[in-house]
């Protein structure tokens, strides 16, 4: 197995710090952009909403003092860099006494979790849809059904959570239609029966993201096998004499997997998009929900800091699939691109 | 002996398979999945073309229309039944979810025509100087398609509006295009990059055709297919972030779109008040729109592809 | 020529009668070949040749079964030591494959399997005919010698398709077509893709494997002084039809049909300069074929005779037969004329 190329791995190194820099940037800049100042703008709402709020002036003035906003916009710009770097994302504004990365500790693991096995549940099925749509030896039945299950493909998966919580939270109440573990845990734990529990809290959100979500794959997919049934080496697999489910499996998906990696790459910053409306469909105790109460709650530091973790991890998600690409495919250590 | 021999019959193996072949040489625009998703799409414009007509849309406004009223032949958690006057049942603060309906659903389509088309430009523009024009612009716009594409639209979106507050549909839609302009700039650019080395462009090259003509004369044609796809999936895609924004509560509020109206009614617990019309409704005419979108989008793939043809 | 006599077994090993091969089209089918018929002895090797559009590469594959869709068998019988192979039921055509016929495919550039180790692609054969192989080493001996047979050094065991040159690719490809030691090996334009020299080599390279196994040698191509070097017989196909089979040494001397006759006399000499005669490839609409022969459209002798009646092969000598009413013995006369008019042009 060839190792990954330089030119490779810096490249997608390269795509990973820019992506952090571009999104530090731009959440800083863009309160800034805004007339007025973010302290100012906030303050001018929550007076909009509370219909007046004593000593406005000195509030600002206060905040404005504490957050650092009298210094060159410059100053403030490393120093907010300089946070990021050190993992600091300031404060949560509603909840004083509570940082982000704090807020973001606990709600992180919620969404990576739900978000990583949604799309290694859809990504599995997806694929083996879509290579069973081709495969000449599946059965009649399958090539009939699989297509009718794609029917709710393209519909955001926000509409999809709508759907099912009220079918099967509200309706039948067979799963739980928030949070994602019952109140009757004070924390999580590690016994069988907690686990059970989010299993049964995650349930829906999960179908949630793949019940819409699989049927791209298995399109893409089908659309790679077609393509790979017409390569030379699957006339010679057919020459050899190779058993059809080792064709399959060895001959084409082996192949048509790999620009479905490329794709998966380019489709996470989607995902996580619709993930995060999903989990506010479900109260889902993740990064969700939490941008959905900052949001409630004008608690712009945290709208910044939950933004920057997801987009954070999403970039991180793009680089371990990119990075874990050269391992399937043995050509890619020798080209560049 | 000679007899034994023919062992395969001609008419059995020969009659399935030329059924078979001789779909692949139809006329690719006939395509059920095309013809189908468009049908869909455009009864519904007619549809609401008639509800403009024929409905009072000023019913979509605040105040209009008793309050939670469900649709015609169902009952309310109050046992209040559904009248004639507002057919498909009122939300809380007296909209007729018909009128919302007539008027939210072109608004939610009209976001993702401004993004998409405004995406698509700017696409096509970044697409063909990259492809031709190669080098450092190359190299920087690569970049730029991979961080855009590397984020997710919607984080960004939020923190821009949660400073800008709601905003206006166009405003909206100009931001969603923020986004939409990497894919089809990254597909496009890798499109001309391949048709730059196909026999036919170079021979253009070669007898003296300017690349303005190659671009728009030789390899445009050869794109739009592809381009229509692409950009019909670029429609879907903002769509959905533009209702997600206002399912968030960054939408405009007076006259709703479909998103605003899912939005209100989650705010207002309808789930849980088994007001099912409130946001069913908004949620199954957007699911056509989406799927017909769908059915559009693959259909162009195979009018581009004929190799997807032959598997169908 | 010590080569005839060495492989001059009468024992049949594959037996091709009347196949007919279609492709169908929606202006209707398209004819690829039409009524083949052939014998390939034991031990031999036999070189299929024609334009491109022939249907040399179509025969093989409907030997193979191999035909794709919207290709079709329509008739005809392949037999390989008496087995009737469109008989077959599929689990059994899958086991018989590389067994009794395998192929050597052409260029060999997207033949392999791009994320498969050149030992994989052979052990997966292997394995799939003969069993799961516990004994590792035996089997890394195994190919080892396959290696050694076709002149590939023992480092590629575990290297990719992409880290091979063209022609260590088609070396691979050999190696892995007679890994099996088949009845008969079929060979389509293995060595088209490759440079003159290596071509040389891959084409000694296959003579030199197919001697050693013993196995039956089918080679298409239309590179025709390439093939006067490596080929026992010469079976020549223009339209979807064999007009003539004939060992090699007759071919290039005394070629009889006058289509045959116009092959050989492209080949280019560098002792004398001629201008080409071959001027236009098939001329006829291949969904519907003229009457009566087949090369009448083209043919400088073609007479009436020519258009009612499709010629039936004529053996002219063992091992020899021809597809033209000149040589029919009726027809005597007319022959002399011709071959007259072809030594005073």
């Amino acid at each position: 197995m060839g190792g990954i190329s330089l030119n490779y791995l810096v490249r997608r190194l390269l795509v990973f710090f820019l992506t952090l820099w571009v999104a530090a940037t731009l959440i800083f800049i863009i309160p800034r952009l805004a007339p007025g100042d973010p302290i100012s703008a906030m303050i001018a709402r929550l007076s909009y909403q509370a219909g007046f709020v004593e000593n406005s002036d000195q509030i600002i003035e206060g905040w404005k003092e504490r957050f650092g906003l009298n210094d060159p916009i410059y100053v403030q710009y490393f120093r907010f860099m300089g946070g990021i770097l050190q993992g600091d994302l300031g404060y949560s504004l509603a909840r004083f006494p509570s940082t982000v990365t704090e807020l973001v500790g606990r709600a992180l693991p919620w969404t990576i979790g739900l978000v990583g096995i949604a799309t290694f549940i859809f990504f599995t099925v997806g694929n083996l849809c879509g290579a069973l749509l081709v495969w000449t030896k599946s059965p009649k039945l399958i090539k009939v059904l699989i297509p009718m299950s794609m029917i709710f493909t393209s519909i955001p998966p926000l509409l999809a959570g709508l759907l099912l919580v009220y079918v099967f939270g509200f309706l039948l109440e067979l799963f739980p239609q928030t949070y994602a573990y019952s109140y009757k845990f004070a924390r999580p734990e590690f016994t069988i029966d907690f686990i059970a529990n989010v299993i049964h809290h995650g349930f829906l959100p999960a179908m949630a993201i793949v019940l819409v979500t699989f049927g791209y794959w298995a399109l893409g997919m089908r659309g790679m096998m077609v393509t790979i049934e017409g390569e030379d080496y699957m006339i010679l697999a057919q020459a050899k004499g190779l058993k059809p489910f080792y064709v399959l499996y060895r001959y084409m998906i082996r192949n048509a997997i790999l620009p479905q990696m490329t794709a998966l790459a380019v489709s996470i910053g989607t995902l996580v998009s619709g993930s995060v409306l999903v989990e506010v469909i479900f109260n889902y105790n993740g990064m969700g929900t939490l941008i959905f109460t900052a949001i409630r709650e004008q608690d712009f530091g945290l709208i910044q800091g939950t933004s920057f973790i997801l987009i954070t991890t999403s970039a991180l998600a793009v680089l371990i699939i990119d990075l874990s690409y050269p391992l399937i495919d043995p050509r890619i250590s020798l080209e560049g691109r | 002996m000679a007899e034994d021999r023919k062992v395969k019959d001609a008419p059995v193996a020969g009659g399935t398979k030329k059924a078979g072949a001789l779909n692949r040489f139809d006329n690719p625009w006939l395509n059920w999945k095309f013809l189908t998703g468009a049908g869909i799409l455009g009864f519904m414009f007619f549809l609401i073309f008639l509800g403009y007509q024929l409905w009072d849309t000023n019913l979509a406004l605040s105040a209009r229309a008793p309050l939670n009223l469900p649709p015609v032949g169902f009952t309310n958690w109050r046992g209040q039944e559904g009248i004639p006057e507002h057919p498909l049942g009122t939300e809380n603060s007296g909209r007729d979810m018909l009128a919302m309906l007539i008027v939210g659903t072109p608004r939610t389509v009209f976001v993702g025509v401004i993004a998409a088309t405004v995406g698509m430009l700017v696409g096509i523009l970044l697409g063909f100087m990259a492809g031709f024009l190669g080098g450092l612009f190359d190299d920087v716009i690569r970049l730029a398609t991979d961080i855009t594409i590397t984020i997710p639209s919607l984080l960004v979106l939020i923190v821009i509006q949660s400073v800008l507050g709601r905003v206006d549909l166009v405003t909206m839609a100009l931001l969603i295009s923020l986004f939409t302009w990497a894919t089809p700039t990254r597909y496009i650019r890798a499109q001309v990059l391949s048709m730059r080395e196909s026999g036919y462009v170079q021979m253009a090259h070669l007898s003296g055709v300017p690349v303005r003509d190659i671009m728009f004369k030789e390899i445009m044609p050869n794109l739009l297919p592809y381009l229509a796809a692409s950009y019909i999936g670029n429609m879907t895609g903002a769509i959905i972030s533009a209702v997600g924004l206002e399912v968030l509560g960054f939408g405009p509020q007076r006259i709703p779109s479909l998103g605003v109206a899912i939005f209100f009614s989650i705010e207002a617990g309808a789930l849980f008040r088994n007001m099912w019309w409130w946001w069913g409704l908004p949620t199954v005419i957007l699911a056509i729109v989406f799927v017909s979108l769908l059915l559009i989008n693959l259909g162009l793939d195979e009018i581009a592809n004929p190799r997807l043809r032959k598997a169908a | 020529m010590e080569k005839q006599k060495e492989n001059g077994s009468d024992r049949i090993v594959l037996k091709v009668d009347n196949l007919r091969i279609h492709y169908a089209t929606p202006q209707g089918d398209v004819i690829a070949v039409s009524g083949v018929s052939f014998n390939l002895y034991e031990g031999e090797t036999l070189g299929l040749v024609g334009e491109s559009g022939c249907g040399k590469s179509t025969t093989a594959y409907g030997i193979l079964q191999l035909v794709q869709p919207p290709g079709y068998i329509v008739h005809g019988s392949i037999e390989v030591d008496g087995t009737e192979v469109l008989n077959l039921t599929e689990e059994e055509l899958r086991k018989f494959r590389w067994t009794g016929l395998s192929l050597i495919p052409q260029g060999a550039m997207n033949s392999l399997n791009p994320t498969m180790r050149v030992k994989d692609q052979i052990i997966d054969v292997i394995e799939s005919h003969e069993g799961k192989q516990r004994d590792k080493e035996a089997m890394r001996e195994r190919i080892f010698e396959l290696f050694q047979n076709v002149g590939l050094p023992n480092r590629i065991y575990n290297m990719y398709p992409h880290e091979l040159s063209g022609g260590m690719k088609q070396r691979v490809c050999i190696a892995m077509g007679v890994a099996l030691h088949p009845t008969v090996v079929i060979a389509d334009e293995a060595t088209s893709a490759l440079d003159v020299v290596v071509q040389r080599i891959v084409a000694q390279t296959l003579i030199k494997v197919k001697d050693e196994i013993g196995v039956s040698l089918i080679v298409i191509g239309h590179d025709m002084g390439l093939l006067a070097q490596i080929v026992d017989r010469i079976a020549v196909m223009y339209a979807g039809k064999m007009v003539e089979i004939a060992p090699v040494e007759n071919v290039y001397a005394n070629p009889l049909h006058p289509y045959t006759q116009l092959l050989i006399d492209s080949i280019p000499s560098i002792k004398e300069r001629k201008p080409l005669k071959i001027t236009e490839g098939i001329t006829h609409d291949p969904r519907n074929p003229p009457s009566g022969c087949i090369f009448r459209l083209r043919c400088p002798f073609a007479w009436d005779h020519c258009a009612e009646v499709e010629p039936p092969p004529l053996q002219v000598e063992e091992k020899h037969e021809v597809a033209c009413h000149l040589f029919d013995e009726q027809f005597e006369e007319r022959r002399a004329d011709a071959f007259a008019t072809i030594a005073n042009p």
